[in-house]
């Protein structure tokens, strides 16, 4: 049992805060929680567009010295990434938290941006520099928790993320929902892939299934992916694959979207295909359970056990295979009704209510235990 | 919309009976021809011509045909632009400099050609020298790997968990087969998993729920942080592998374990190997084993200590005893002794040592 917290605040750091995004939404909800628990929370980044800290008083982290004053305060620090706040956090004296998303290996990003591979790099060293100081690593998935072990983190734990799926789902943008409906040709199916546009998320294995399953199976079908570009060479490798294939009337990159025009796209998805080399968690998945969306998903690293039996989990994502997948979630109405029916059920494991009363209770835990 | 957690119950299905389906499927419409046989290769081609080399997994010759295609210098620059003033100016630049860009290009690409067939040249070199000594990744140590199947180190059991209980992090075996040794020692309260470069294998340990990851043994080592693993086990690799490989683990050994991790390398007695178990695995491969005073010498020399050398039992078959108690058949039985220490030593050895 925890005993009463030895701290009087608990402020978190991260690299890079955005709004919208699941470890922006998360960090948010964590400080609601935090403060919940009678702690005072701020939150501290490096890189805070003005857009999306209005209103959330998020702070540049170089102030954290001046503000601290006199409080007991514990430091939790949203690790996904290295950078200069992950060295600010190393240097300070406070008691520090890990909460770990997980580290995108640099190989995948490397021969696409070097410095987004370097500070992959940096985040992994950050990741085992903390382990011997931190006094407990936080993590969103079992997958997440088993590389802060293999770091040497002695106590860990794993809590969900934080992200209110209810608040999420908004009003469809009807006229985009009438769009996405018009141009479906008859017989035709909508596949869809939610995340940012980064090579580890595998667009373009997305992109030479589609293109094998129209080739292969004759249905028409379209692929949208939708999210913002975070490497602007693999985006532009994405516009040259998709014209030397001549799918720019089948595959829409959209960019980022509004709420409502993202719930039309999975209101109309027939498919929710998913490739990523790479995922800690992977929202998007939970998203596409809850709306409903079949989940067809290569295997790799969080996503079995995001998915868990709600999805079709491929151990080969060439091509074909996965043409020869989503085709058979197209035919079989029987498989395609467990896999919503399942995922729906799966989706609910990750209620808000019941994922704060699991992250309170960690983070008591360790609070609670200095 | 929101969740509906209140769902009317269906019929349960086997995801995995399904997926085992879609394989088959794929490989029957693979066989007869009704999927398209090159059609992902093109795909991946295709998808190639516009990926950084190194993002591409490819074979030689792909990456060689890509350094051909790049040798030839697109000397149209693209003219995109919303502003037609601006595509005016583009064109007219790129019309002005034309010839000057045609002399630059034409010697990149010569210096191009020329790199492409001095790369060519050495890769023939090279794979004359592959087919006289195998290569640690190759198809021959892929045979060699699959001949021995999988080794039988139960006798090394309680060895290895008085040993690793207390390793101050994650153990890992390589090459763990399909996972015996991992499973026991989780089993046994030693947080293990395993390393294993044949994708049979690896998969039957997942199938079988345990943790076995695909992966070269000393690629998974080199791609792991520096102190991280508090036990190593190597087992299987070390028997194969030639000398320069066998350094490198000894060295990756070092970098990887924390301070205070534990190394064991169980090996085959080189004067055995190959005669009583896997000769097939002793023909093919491109190494073969070391004495165990060798790994203490590389492991003392990489700052390993408490270094230990325990032998496994000497083996059952020996040469019988004549009868008799005189002069002549105690000789007799002496040089049968020798013979048996010669012909039947101990068939392997652990090598223990802590960082």
């Amino acid at each position: 049992m925890a005993g009463a917290p030895s701290v009087d605040a608990v402020h978190q750091f991260l690299p890079s805060f955005r709004r919208r995004d699941a470890i922006g939404m998360h960090t948010v909800a964590v400080q609601k929680l935090v403060r919940s628990m009678g702690l005072q929370s701020e939150i501290y980044a490096w890189d805070a567009p003005a857009a999306d800290a209005r209103g959330l008083g998020v702070r540049d982290y170089r102030s954290f010295a001046r503000r601290a004053g006199a409080s007991r305060a514990a430091l939790l620090y949203q690790l996904s990434t290295g950078g200069p706040v992950g060295r600010y956090v190393l240097d300070r004296p406070e008691e520090t938290l890990v909460n770990y998303h997980n580290i995108t290996p640099a190989r995948l990003l490397t021969p696409w941006h070097k410095a987004v591979g370097k500070e992959l790099d940096e985040g992994r060293a950050h990741l085992l520099a903390l382990a011997s100081r931190a006094r407990a690593g936080i993590a969103v998935s079992a997958f997440n928790e088993d590389e802060l072990r293999s770091a040497g983190y002695r106590r860990t734990a794993v809590a969900p993320v934080l992200v209110d799926f209810d608040a999420l789902d908004s009003e469809v943008d009807v006229s985009g929902l009438d769009r996405l409906a018009g141009g479906k040709p008859p017989g035709g199916m909508d596949w869809l892939f939610v995340g940012r546009v980064a090579p580890n998320k595998c667009h373009h294995d997305l992109i030479k299934a589609v293109a094998a399953y129209r080739r292969a199976f004759g249905v028409p079908a379209r692929l949208h992916l939708v999210g913002a570009p975070a490497a602007g060479s693999y985006l532009r490798a994405l516009h040259q694959l998709v014209e030397a294939l001549g799918l720019k009337d089948v595959v829409n990159l959209t960019g980022s979207v509004p709420p409502g025009l993202l719930a039309a796209h999975y209101r109309s998805a027939d498919v929710f295909v998913c490739l990523s080399e790479h995922e800690g968690f992977c929202v998007p998945l939970v998203e596409a359970m809850r709306h409903r969306v079949p989940v067809v998903a290569f295997a790799a690293a969080a996503v079995p056990e995001t998915v868990a039996g709600a999805g079709l989990l491929l151990r080969s994502k060439t091509p074909l295979t996965v043409a020869e997948a989503v085709d058979r979630v197209r035919s079989d109405a029987e498989l395609r009704d467990f896999l919503v029916r399942r995922g729906v059920c799966r989706a609910s494991d990750f209620d808000v209510a019941r994922s704060s009363a699991r992250f309170a209770a960690v983070l008591g835990e360790a609070l609670g235990a200095a | 919309m929101s969740a509906e957690p209140l769902e009317q119950p269906g019929p349960e299905i086997d995801l995995d009976r399904v997926r085992a389906e879609i394989d088959q499927e794929v490989r029957r419409k693979r066989a007869s021809g009704e999927l398209p046989a090159d059609l992902e290769r093109e795909l991946d081609l295709v998808f190639a011509r516009f990926a950084p080399v190194d993002a591409v997994l490819g074979d030689f010759d792909s990456v060689m045909a890509r350094v051909d295609e790049l040798t030839q210098i697109d000397l149209v620059a693209p003219l995109d632009t919303t502003n037609p003033a601006v595509a005016f100016v583009k064109r007219a630049i790129r019309k002005t400099i034309r010839w000057y860009l045609r002399w630059v290009a034409s010697q990149v690409s010569g210096l191009g050609h020329a790199l492409g067939k001095a790369v060519r040249l050495l890769a023939d070199r090279v794979g004359a020298l592959e087919q006289a000594v195998p290569p640690p990744g190759g198809t021959v140590a892929r045979e060699a790997r699959l001949a021995g199947g999988e080794p039988d180190l139960s006798e090394w059991e309680s060895l290895l968990v008085a040993l690793l209980n207390d390793a101050p992090g994650r153990v890992v075996h390589a090459e763990a087969g399909h996972g015996t040794l991992v499973a026991r020692l989780l089993a046994r309260g030693v947080d293990a998993y395993g390393v294993e470069p044949v994708e049979a294998l690896a998969q039957r340990a997942d199938e079988e729920g345990i943790e076995v990851r695909l992966d070269p043994v000393a690629a998974h080592l080199r791609a792991l942080t520096d102190g991280v693993l508090g036990g190593l086990v190597l087992s299987g690799c070390v028997d194969r592998l030639p000398p320069g490989s066998l350094v490198e683990l000894a060295e990756l050994a070092a970098a990887k374990l924390a301070r205070g991790g534990r190394l064991v390398v169980i090996g085959t007695n080189p004067s055995v190997w190959g005669r009583e178990r896997d000769p097939i695995g002793a023909d093919l491969a491109g190494g073969r084993p070391i004495h165990a005073q060798t790994w203490r010498h590389l492991l003392e020399a990489r700052g390993f200590s408490d270094l230990k050398v325990a032998e496994a039992q000497a083996s059952e078959v020996r040469l019988s005893p004549v009868p008799g108690s005189d002069a002549g058949a105690n000789v007799i039985n002496a040089n049968l002794e020798r013979l048996n220490e010669l012909l039947f030593p101990p068939r392997a050895f652990a090598v223990t040592g802590v960082r």
